[in-house]
């Protein structure tokens, strides 16, 4: 198959890995996985394998499947064709609806849309698991005073997961989006979102967890181009072995875009010396009275706290896996819903159990007692 | 219950305990005085097994085990609990969720079964109590914002819950006013004196011996013990400072 991928040589593909894109999509295709994907909750639920909806586990309700749009976007284009639409009229609010995409090799697209009007409400989480290469664009419009929180989990065993979001945030709109990279495919998030409305609230962060040779990273821009909003963009990425978590984050305050509130937290923790995580921030401001924090910051587990917590009787690698959990905790607190942070929390303590555990000999003892 | 013999210690290279010996049993305190940079924090560490204190000759044997053999959460699994001088603040993780952790890791090592919430929860709160600890401290991240003498308070209520056999207690005092010395003097001997356990208590200075009275005093200055006495020696070493006894 002769794919048109970026190349590294691209500023903006510095850290990606378009090799991994191509490797995912020659894997071959083979039986769905099956499992419990579906977080206990009400709502509509959709199923799609290989990127085609599985009618049989599916309860769609309100969300509709219709030819979209995929956009510019190198890799978002390439999804143009039949995908997800939520459409919510004004005032209304939308159940939950949960989507789990499932990918069993070769190259699957999706384009979705979320639109919501004036004063609607909703909530999205997708899970995605499985292998081979899953592009998806997502384009999210936001009336005025719009509320969507959406939860993505990538769980993917292997191959690789690309998302492309474009949003455009209405005034008095809030957009919350939150993504976990916990498997073991490699994954590319393009964000691209406008604050467009006055007043209007957009976050976006995530954990991207990495291990092995794994690489993941998250390119997102957060444009405000309307008076007094606020943004938040909070990451956290844990990196072991030799694998490599990379985030690239841009904030740009547009000339008439003043009292905007921006803040933007990029923090990397290194399990060993041996990985390594790519930090980029960029404020980019032309309006003058503007308030954007920012940190960006990568290190290693306090030695200090993993002693203390040993001379308590934890064994070094549960110590570990508590101080690692606290890091990435800081990327959910935004979540709303318990169940949901719940899954977010469990889905990096099984990674966390992986990636730290497993390689040591006390495997038994730092597994042991329930950690809620 | 515990015998150092002849231990050298090094951090990076440089010797910093210079063939220190002593034996504490069981229903013993001992206090251990000296002047800063003698090396008493690093008796600490080293019987707690912090990486990079590194043994380069002697033993420490605890209840006729090879205690350096132990890895550091086995340590105190046996039952040697290490007071910090300087508690470490842990962002992110609750009081209760570490020291749940603590001690349920310490009872499968041991091979216990591990206490549920319900038992965790009645056992830290009856601590906390005693030490005078409110309730919400617990809930709070480890010693984050806490001051100085909070945080001495809460190594106690740690090792109220965690109830060891033997405690080094590094300064344990320092940063107390005197109600809160009173309620942490009580605390240890309420916890550690017992016919079956025992105590090395490193202080600087005489009042918290009056709390916690103990059966010997040694002076450590300079990598060694190099006097040691009854509780009279505190008396000697307030009045004429460690300069004439240590030399
Ligand atoms: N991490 C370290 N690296 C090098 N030297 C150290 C380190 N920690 C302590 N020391 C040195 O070891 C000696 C003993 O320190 P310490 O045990 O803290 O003394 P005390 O507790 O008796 O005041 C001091 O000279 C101190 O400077
Ligand atoms: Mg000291």
């Amino acid at each position: 198959m002769l794919l048109d991928l970026p190349s590294t040589r691209e500023e903006s593909w510095r850290w990606g890995d378009p090799a991994a894109i191509a490797a995912a999509a020659g894997l071959p295709r083979g039986e769905a996985l099956a499992g419990a994907w579906f977080l206990d909750l009400e709502g509509a639920r959709a199923v799609f394998v290989d990127g085609v909806l599985d009618e049989g586990r599916s309860d769609l309700r309100h969300v509709a499947i219709a030819p979209l749009e995929g956009g510019e976007h190198v890799l978002g284009r390439r999804t143009t064709g039949n995908g997800w639409s939520l459409r919510v009229d004004a005032n209304a609010s939308a159940e939950l609806i949960q989507i789990v995409h499932i990918s069993t090799g070769g190259d699957n697209q999706l384009p979705a849309e979320i639109v919501l009007a004036g004063g609607a409400q909703a909530s999205v989480v997708e899970t995605y698991v499985g292998t081979g290469w899953s592009n998806r664009s997502t384009r999210i419009t936001l009336g005025a005073g719009a509320k969507l929180t959406r939860a993505v989990r990538l769980l993917q065993a292997s191959g690789f997961v690309s998302l492309r979001d474009e949003a455009e945030v209405g005034a008095g709109a809030s957009l919350i989006v939150t993504v976990l990279g916990a498997g073991d495919a490699g994954t590319r998030i393009d964000g691209a979102i406008t604050v467009s409305g006055d007043d209007a609230f957009a976050e976006y962060g995530g954990a991207l967890l990495t291990r092995n040779a794994q690489k993941q990273e998250c390119a997102l821009s957060v444009r405000h181009a309307a008076l007094n909003g606020q943004s938040k963009q909070i990451w956290r990425a844990v990196a072991a072995d030799t694998s490599t978590a990379s985030l690239a984050a841009r904030v740009e305050v547009a000339r008439d875009a003043q009292k905007t509130d921006g803040v933007q937290s990029l923090r990397g923790l290194l399990l060993k010396r041996t990985a390594t995580v790519n930090l980029k921030p960029e404020l980019e401001i032309f309006a003058d009275d503007v308030k954007c924090a920012h940190g960006a910051t990568v290190g290693e587990l306090d030695q200090r706290a993993l002693f203390y917590m040993q001379s308590r009787g934890i064994p070094h690698a549960k110590a570990q896996a508590l101080l690692t959990r606290a890091f990435v905790g800081d990327a959910f607190a935004q979540i709303a819903d318990e169940t949901v942070r719940d899954a977010f929390v469990a889905d990096a303590d099984a990674w966390l159990e992986a990636a730290l555990s497993a390689p040591l000999p006390l495997a038994g003892g730092a597994g042991g007692g329930a950690s809620s | 219950m515990l015998k150092i013999e002849n231990l050298h210690a090094e951090i990076d290279g440089k010797e910093i305990l210079k063939g220190l010996s002593l034996t504490a049993n069981a229903g013993e305190v001992h206090a251990i005085m000296g002047p800063n940079g003698a090396g008493k924090s690093t008796l600490g560490y080293v019987l707690g097994g912090r990486p990079g204190y590194e043994v380069t000759s002697g033993s420490v044997t605890f209840d006729g085990v090879d205690l350096l053999e132990l890895e550091a959460h086995e340590r105190a699994a046996a039952g040697v609990f290490l007071g910090f001088q300087y508690p470490v603040e842990i962002p992110g993780v609750s009081n209760v969720q570490f020291l749940r952790e603590a001690l349920n890791a310490q009872r499968a090592t041991r091979d216990e079964k591990a206490l549920s919430g319900g038992e965790f929860l009645k056992l830290a709160r009856a601590q906390a109590d005693l030490l005078g600890m409110d309730y919400d401290m617990l809930k709070r991240p480890v010693n984050v914002g806490f001051s100085g003498g909070e945080k001495k308070r809460n190594e106690m209520v740690q090792m109220g819950i965690v109830n060891p056999k033997f405690a080094i207690l590094d300064e344990t005092d320092s940063g107390l006013d005197i109600d809160a010395l009173r309620v942490v003097g009580d605390g240890i001997n309420r916890i550690m004196r017992a016919p079956d356990k025992a105590v090395l208590l490193i202080t600087h200075y005489q009042r918290l011996l009056d709390y916690v009275e103990p059966d010997f005093v040694h002076v450590l200055a300079d990598g060694r013990i190099v006097r040691s006495g009854g509780k009279e020696l505190a008396q000697q070493l307030e009045s004429e400072g460690y300069v004439g006894i240590a030399a």
